[in-house]
């Protein structure tokens, strides 16, 4: 379990640092120590990871210019330029921005 | 002017000679080459040629055909091979961090356990580098001498900004690869089994005859079709005069 290691990506998501806000809160008030929080958050990770890789069914469709992409460490980022982004209800969003981060669901040296 | 019809005179002329649909000049009159002692005689053949023609008289009409490329040796055949890729190598002459460029360099792929280089590209010229870390970079991709060097030349500056002592040494072109289209259909069996000696043709393999021409050393791939491959040449005369001493063998081999 302790060699076990999740992307912390998604701890910057909203779902992310609104746990990370509460743990922070419940550290500062002295009712739960430090290394839970962090146990939480690690556990998080993973939960997540899991939760996308299985549960999570929505899909979008998009298409850009792509400005500049990189890959480095095993993840991909995109910048693509003028957006247009439709979802599975039918809406569409323009954006003239969007950022992509991609990673492998398992982390490199996993089997 | 009869006898230097494959060149431009007049300012009109040389922007009329730059063939909207020829790739290999892209620089216009900065790409031209030395002109060839061959050119007096390749010329006069010129003039019976096919579509060639009508560009001698000056009048300034973009021709037909891309036979104009300005440098070329337009010889008998009225066609000159466009050139697709050019492949050079570089000596930056200093040891490179490639993850820091991999990181900090935009359109840059790093992955170690594939490739030991970081691949770049860049949109204008539109060409890929690879990036080693001993600082020898291989650029690919170019359409002209001038585009493999100007691209090489960013990649470079590319690298000094992001901190490393890049330099530019040994600039050397390795390969330039161009195709034509001799418009009519040709029977390879006929060609393999004329020209043994040079001629590998295993249609269950590969659906081209593969030309390996002794001088100058250039490969040729041919197909049925009239379309032809050329390959292996360090400079562009070099493609010019192989597609010029095949073309007639091929007549011969027309299908008809």
């Amino acid at each position: 379990m302790a060699t076990e290691h999740y992307y912390e990506i998604y701890r910057r998501a909203s779902i992310g640092t609104t746990l990370v806000d509460t743990l922070d809160e419940l550290v500062e008030e002295g009712r739960i120590e430090p290394q839970l929080a962090m146990r939480v958050v690690s556990r998080f990770d993973r939960a997540i990871a899991e939760a996308l890789a299985e549960k999570a069914k929505g899909r979008l469709n998009f298409k850009g210019h792509l400005d500049v992409y990189r890959f480095c460490d095993e993840v991909w980022t995109f910048m693509i330029k003028d957006v247009n982004l439709k979802l599975d209800s039918g809406q569409t969003i323009q954006a003239e921005k969007v950022k992509i981060v991609a990673c492998n669901v398992k982390k490199p040296g996993e089997v | 002017m009869e006898t230097l019809n494959s060149h431009p005179v007049t300012a009109q002329q040389a922007k009329s000679f730059i063939s909207p649909t020829s790739l290999s000049m892209p620089g216009g009159a900065g790409d031209l080459t030395p002109p060839s002692e061959q050119d007096g005689t390749q010329s006069n053949g010129m003039n019976g040629a096919l579509g060639s023609g009508e560009h001698a008289n000056g009048t300034g009409v973009i021709p037909s055909t891309p036979a104009a490329t300005p440098g070329a040796v337009t010889g008998a055949s009225g066609i000159v091979p466009a050139l697709q890729n050019i492949v050079a190598t570089v000596n930056l002459d200093c040891r490179l961090d490639l993850k820091t460029i991999a990181l900090h360099a935009r359109n840059a792929e790093y992955n170690p356990k594939r490739f030991a280089a970081v691949i770049m590209r860049i949109r204008d010229p539109k060409t890929t580098a690879l990036i080693f870390a001993s600082g020898k970079m291989v650029v690919t991709g170019a359409k002209s001498e001038d585009d493999s060097k100007l691209a090489s030349r960013k990649y470079a500056r590319i690298i000094q900004k992001l901190g490393f002592n890049a330099k530019f040494q040994e600039f050397k072109i390795q390969n330039i690869v161009g195709s034509c289209d001799i418009k009519f259909p040709i029977r390879l069996e006929g060609l393999a089994s004329n020209h043994h000696q040079f001629s590998s043709y295993e249609p269950e393999l590969f659906p081209g005859l593969i030309y390996r021409m002794m001088h100058p050393k250039i490969v040729l791939l041919i197909f049925v079709s009239g379309k032809i491959v050329l390959t292996g040449a360090k400079v562009r005369e070099d493609i010019y005069k192989a597609f010029e001493q095949i073309y007639p063998t091929l007549q011969n081999f027309r299908k008809s």
